[in-house]
């Protein structure tokens, strides 16, 4: 059953984030997990590519313990926001760690530093997760205007962006303003298979 | 049209909004309280300008020599060469007013005036294009009135615009508190004024960096947070509208 749901949003995922500059991807948190796990596999079958993952809702040491493969995947850079904030203060060449989640403006740098770095002709994608995270630790009002900031520098520079929102979590009314900015909405639900 | 004679900061951002540069010759006060990134940003401007052939010197009020030097060693921006080489030149200005005998409490209106002497000879022996004092608070503490204050600030700005070197005065403030100078003097000699300061989010203090005045240039006046990090020094990107 997992793994079936596992490549059923692999496959969307991939076809959605090819055709648009950005897609925004509804789920139940139950599903977070295997909606993680397909897009890491989708990142390493694309070793051409430049990713950046942005990680609000887990510690990047707790993603890596998780999803093995992911230490050897060169194509992969992380931003955590939360550890710091957390108390872990363990540092790794593959993640830029930010204070707190708080700090969206910093967060929008390094974002871009990192982008900045990679080939012109390398097709680039960001994930977010999450903007219902983002939320939980900032007024609704400033995670629209990074969001809509994020999203216009991004597009600026043809990066392609994957936005994650967990249906239980967080103000949904923000959470709908924000998710409807993407060029494209995936709804994940069990049935959906 | 005349082109303008700018010193690029190296900080793009900063560059941008106050229309490639700052006008060559300018004095700057650079406000802010303690741990609001005023050393590391004049540092940067001066490592930028080394970088691009321009000499500079950083005299230091503040803080000893080889705590500054330990301190930017983090910073990727940082290059020791350029100290070794003399583009970069580090003078703790306490061991100068020794050396002159300028060890009072406070300064008279002579002792002053041989203080601005060596500033102005060093900065023209070195043939410097950038000049930072850190912080002139401290300098200003020894003068004893007003009078003395804006005189020798002028006269510094001055000599140091006739040999076309830009310059950052450091001025330290309380925190959040929006006032530019200790002495209330400092900023109308000032070509330009750039404020540190920053706001509370959530409990976390986000820096913020201001150009409050620019002369001779269309600058922003909107509110840029400040990121600090080892990799890239001072960056700066627009405040996002929190509630402050």
């Amino acid at each position: 059953m997992a793994n079936t749901l596992i490549d059923g949003l692999k496959e969307r995922i991939s076809k959605a984030i090819t055709i648009n500059q950005s897609v925004g991807i509804i789920l139940p948190g139950n599903n977070y997990s295997d909606l993680v796990q397909a897009l890491f596999e989708h990142i390493i079958s694309r070793p051409e590519d430049a990713w950046v993952y942005v990680t609000i809702t887990k510690p990047y040491e707790n993603l890596i313990k998780q999803f093995g493969d992911l230490s050897d995947a060169r194509n992969i850079k992380f931003i955590d926001c939360i550890s710091r904030a957390a108390g872990i203060s363990k540092a790794d060449p593959n993640c830029i760690f930010i204070e707190s989640p708080t700090m969206l403006e910093k967060l929008g740098l390094e974002i871009i530093n990192i982008f900045k770095e990679v080939d012109e002709n390398t097709d680039k994608y960001l994930i977010l997760d999450s903007l219902s995270t983002l939320i939980i630790y900032n007024d609704p009002e400033i995670v629209t205007e990074f969001f809509y900031h994020l999203e216009n520098k991004t597009r600026a520079r043809n990066i392609h962006t994957i936005s994650l929102a967990i249906e239980e979590e967080g103000a949904d009314k923000y959470l709908n303003k924000l998710i409807y900015l993407n060029d494209k909405i995936l709804k994940v639900r069990d049935s959906f298979i | 049209m005349v082109e303008k004679d700018l010193c690029t900061t190296g900080i793009e951002e900063l560059d941008i909004q106050i229309g490639g540069g700052i006008p060559t010759g300018s004095t700057i006060l650079m406000v802010g309280s303690s741990g609001s990134g005023k050393t590391t940003l004049g540092m940067q401007f001066l490592i930028n300008g080394a970088k691009q052939g321009e000499r500079g010197v950083f005299f230091t009020i503040t803080e000893p020599l080889f705590k500054l030097t330990k301190n930017m060693e983090g910073f990727k921006f940082y290059d020791k060469k350029l100290i070794e080489s003399g583009m970069v030149n580090l003078i703790d200005l306490r061991i100068i007013s020794e050396r002159l005998g300028l060890d009072t409490e406070k300064y008279t209106v002579e002792d002053a005036a041989a203080l601005l002497d060596v500033l102005k000879d060093i900065a023209d022996e070195l043939n410097v294009k950038r000049l930072i004092i850190d912080s002139i608070t401290a300098l200003c503490y020894r003068l004893q009135t007003k009078e003395m204050i804006r005189d020798f600030i002028f006269k510094l700005g001055a000599s140091l615009a006739a040999m076309k070197c830009t310059t950052f005065l450091t001025s330290e403030v309380p925190p959040r508190v929006f006032q530019y100078s200790q002495y209330g003097i400092e900023e109308f000699i000032a070509d330009g004024i750039i404020f540190l300061g920053d706001v509370e989010r959530k409990g976390d203090l986000i820096r913020t960096f201001q150009v409050i005045k620019m002369r001779g240039t269309a600058h922003s006046r909107s509110k840029f947070a400040m990121s600090i990090s080892s990799k890239n020094g001072v960056e700066l990107a627009p405040l996002l509208k929190s509630k402050e």
